[in-house]
């Protein structure tokens, strides 16, 4: 079901499991086609950390500038150390002037201020969360925010349990007659499958899983989001979108970056746990899926899951034929000598952990047989930049592509970030009275075409979750599923079922180890030039 | 961040470079070939301009500017000068350069300047035709009264025709005309009246107020409302009080030069009222249910829209929303960048008509 509307744009997302049927707006029709956000209370847990200043609160306040926060929306930052709302009100205030993409306008902020307050409590006192429950009856009353709250648990995934065990001994999982309870949970979503089951069975055992929102910002941003606008809003794409047309598919995130003081939890993670099992299998799968039968979250998220159980297994010995990992040395970056990733700080100076991975990923279905997806991802590359390249078989040597070679394939590429775009290589004749053909490229750049920036991804996410659209969260079978492919290639990695592969070092500021250009050589291919 | 800086190489503002009717294409090409690696050439429609007199071509001129920094467009402006002595056609071509969002590169759009003298305005079609961006939408901003019959050659290849109605002399005879231009392409023409972008903010500050279910339930029971709107915006306030009574299903009992009655679905009698203070072109809108009003304003010196409803058991509430800007290039730029349709406008301009 979609609100009619005068503006004409559509939602990747449905009309939702919102509240109950409240009377309707009829003045709301032709002014917007998006779901609408609900009254509510927003309970940030871990609201003196960093991603409540940077993007939360930062997120929220741009919603209002946009004029699209629900009527009495409030906030309350649920956090450890001792602090009046006045002083949270404060220190929220300097982040945003620093961040926020839009300014901050003091007007406004007051406005948006007298909707924030503090909690202070430990995590571990069940009296805070009887107090919690106290107050968040409080606003309801005096706020109009109904009995609805949404959970943010901006924490880490180890404080999941404490928290949500807390809220459920409180009582405040159950929603009231006609009012919901949602929570909202920050990846790292386990660090593999065995903990992510376990994280999944602890958060519904308190929230079901229509009301869990694990958010993934990839899928946040624009240039994401139009993949499936562009597959399927465009006639001239999907035809041709199969193994019959479709030499390969190469999906990157480079980042010149190094770990930036979160050495601590990149050891524990890596390349692959930290961006392969989450961002770019998203990534993968929003290329790679069927048409969903409409747009609401689980007809999406349905087809993504078939295309993450329809990925072929790397295990044992193909781990070390079909996956590179690397760590950086010493380089240079920007023309700047750079430390390697074991000189880092608070890095185990014989660290294993990888801070570049490549895989060669084949989807064993109709439309995708043989087509290998090379998937990419490092710290400390010449370059940041993050896209979804296509590749287009070769036309028919016969007339004018002889011996033309790779360079004569179309390509489509999906800019993801930055300079969002989307440009399409081809083949044209130079001018001249020979046929000498040269590739050209037709180049669309989301800065250059539209004067308007486009919102944060957490502002986009947040508004679905206020309005109940879990389109571009992922689910639990996309997580586990996901999970299911990562966990034998670790398992290779470290040991488990033995024979290791190795770990290839490459200078920072280069391209990644050697050995992972050679894993596109067998295929006789090569990485994109970003 | 689109600070505006022209490369030194490309030909701007001003009227532009004076071209030959027959070599504009070609000149536009040497403009793109001059600019070299500096800058790239945008465009998402063909915005063509008709206006009367040079004091409105050097204005628009300005707005185009302006426009081009969030729309990139083929900029044709036609400017017509009816009752010259002289019959006879000139024309000119420029550039708007912005730095893109995207980084240093700067962002250009090409401006096609026409000089009508005399009764040509038979010429406009063809001027317009044969200088379009191929395969981009046709926006026709018509700055000025219909003509009457409606140039049913132009309006079949237009996607959007945008006006003022607030501009109109005799809105009766202008809403026909309206009427038979989109009779002539009832599935391609969209319909964009500046005036009822006037009242877009606090059309949306309404809706999203009533989007509590809390203060949705008062709809139903309205029983007036007051709009105060600036000098000159009777038309916008008519429009937007006429908005109110389509999407509430309002039926228009009595009509007045300062109000109307209306009677409600439930058979209730419900009073409105315009009434003119200095200000904005909607000042301050006013509604009234048995134990709740809602009131969302204006004030001096603020960019935003306040609420303050005062509801039953004494509650009270405010907000703020955004209150948007009232020149002309931020009604352009708003209209441009939503994709509307106009099913609503007609809605409500059915009934404002009524009460003009």
């Amino acid at each position: 079901m979609r609100l009619p509307s005068e503006a004409g744009f559509l939602t990747l997302g449905p009309a939702l499991n919102t509240t109950e049927r409240t009377p309707t707006n009829p003045l709301r029709e032709g002014l917007s086609a998006r779901p609408v956000p609900q009254p509510c209370t927003v309970v940030i847990f871990g609201a003196s950390g960093d991603l409540t200043y940077r993007k939360l609160i930062p997120a929220l306040y741009n919603i209002a500038a946009d004029g699209d926060l629900p009527a009495g929306l409030t906030v309350v930052g649920f956090a450890r150390r001792p602090k009046t709302d006045e002083t949270f009100r404060q220190e929220l205030e300097t982040a945003a002037r620093k961040v926020s993409r839009q300014s901050v306008q003091e007007e406004l902020w007051s406005s948006f201020a007298e909707s924030v307050f503090y909690h202070q409590s430990e995590f571990t006192n069940e009296e805070g969360y009887r107090t919690l429950a106290e107050k968040l009856d409080k606003i309801d009353a005096e706020r109009g925010t109904r009995g609805n709250r949404l959970f943010y648990l901006a924490v880490a995934p180890d404080q999941f349990g404490l928290i949500l065990g807390h809220l459920k001994q409180a009582g405040l999982n159950k929603a009231r007659p006609g009012s919901w309870a949602r929570v909202v949970v920050e990846k790292p979503f386990g660090t593999d499958l065995p903990t992510a089951e376990a994280l999944n069975r602890e958060v519904n055992a308190t929230f079901p899983e229509k009301d869990t929102f694990r958010i993934d910002h990839y899928l946040g941003k624009e240039t994401a989001q139009n993949i499936m606008v562009l597959r399927f809003a465009n006639a001239i794409f999907e035809p041709l979108w199969n193994c019959r047309y479709i030499d390969h598919v190469q999906i990157t995130a480079s980042e010149p970056l190094g770990v930036e003081g979160r050495g601590p939890y990149y050891e524990s993670s890596g390349a692959l746990r930290d961006m392969v099992q989450n961002h770019l299998l998203q990534l993968l799968c929003l290329v790679a899926m069927e048409p969903p039968t409409d747009l609401t979250a689980d007809s999406v998220r349905d087809e993504k899951v078939k295309v993450i159980r329809s990925l072929r297994p790397i295990a044992g010995p193909d781990v070390a034929r079909n996956v590179v990992r690397g760590q950086y040395a010493a380089g240079a970056i920007n023309g700047k000598p750079v430390v390697g990733y074991r000189q880092e700080d608070r890095v185990n100076p014989h660290s294993q952990t990888e801070t570049y991975v490549a895989l060669k990923v084949l989807i064993d279905n109709w439309r995708w047989a043989d087509v290998p997806f090379y998937v990419r991802v490092g710290k400390r590359l010449p370059k940041a930049g993050t896209e979804i390249a296509i590749t287009f078989k070769q036309a028919p040597s016969v007339l004018f592509n002889d011996g033309g070679g790779s360079r004569g394939q179309n390509v489509l590429v999906i800019r993801i970030q930055p300079d969002e775009g989307i440009s399409l290589r081809m083949q044209c004749k130079m001018p001249g009275a020979s046929v000498r053909i040269e590739p050209v490229k037709m180049d669309f750049h989301y800065g250059t075409s539209f004067g308007k920036a486009s919102p944060e991804a957490y502002e986009r996410l947040l508004l679905d979750a206020m309005a109940g659209d879990a389109t571009l969260f992922a689910r639990r079978d996309e997580v586990e599923g996901a999970w299911r492919f990562i966990d034998p290639i670790e398992a290779a990695w470290h040991g488990i079922s033995g024979g290791q592969p190795g770990l290839y070092f490459y200078p920072a500021g280069s391209w990644g180890p050697e050995e992972a250009d050679e894993l596109l050589a067998r295929d006789a291919r090569t990485w994109r030039r970003l | 961040m689109s600070t505006p800086e022209k490369p030194a190489t490309l030909p701007t503002l001003g009227a532009g470079m004076p071209v030959a009717i027959g070599q504009i294409d070609r000149e536009i090409k040497a403009l793109w070939e001059q600019s070299g690696e500096v800058a790239s050439r945008a465009s998402l429609m063909n915005l063509a301009i008709y206006c009367e007199g040079r004091e409105a071509m050097a204005r628009n001129t300005e707005l185009i500017d302006r426009i081009t920094k969030s729309h990139a467009c083929r900029a044709i402006l036609i400017g017509v000068e009816p009752h010259a002595a002289e019959p006879g056609v000139e024309a000119w071509i420029s550039a708007h350069c912005h730095l893109s969002r995207a980084g240093a590169k700067q962002t250009c759009c090409e401006q096609i300047t026409f000089l009508l003298r005399g009764p040509s305005a038979d010429l406009i079609p063809n001027i317009v035709f044969s200088h379009l961006d191929s395969d981009l939408p046709l926006y026709l901003w018509w700055q000025g009264e219909f003509p009457d019959p409606v140039d049913g050659q132009l309006w079949t290849w237009v996607d959007r025709l945008i006006f003022d109605s607030k501009a109109w002399a005799d809105p009766r005879s202008q809403s026909r005309l309206l009427r038979a231009s989109l009779a002539k392409a009832p599935s391609r023409l969209i319909l964009c009246d500046l005036n009822w972008t006037r009242s877009l903010y606090p059309r949306q500050a309404l809706s999203a107020t009533f989007d509590h279910p809390d203060y949705a339930a008062h709809l139903g029971n309205l029983h007036s409302f007051i709009i105060t709107h600036g000098p000159g915006c009777r038309s916008t306030a008519q429009l937007l009080g006429a908005w109110l009574a389509s999407r509430l299903g309002w039926k228009l009992a009595t009509a007045g030069k300062h109000g109307a009655e209306f009677t409600s679905q439930s058979g209730a009698t419900v009073s409105g009222a315009w009434r003119e203070e200095a200000g904005a072109a909607i000042g301050s809108i006013t509604l009234t249910a048995p134990g709740a009003t809602f009131r969302i304003f204006r004030t001096e010196g603020s960019s935003f829209l306040h609420l303050e409803a005062n509801l039953p058991g004494g509650r009270h509430a405010a907000s703020l929303f955004p209150a948007g800007k009232q020149e002309e290039d931020a009604l352009i730029v708003e209209e441009l960048s939503r994709a509307t349709r106009h099913g609503f406008y007609l809605d409500a301009l059915t009934h404002a008509e009524a009460l003009m």
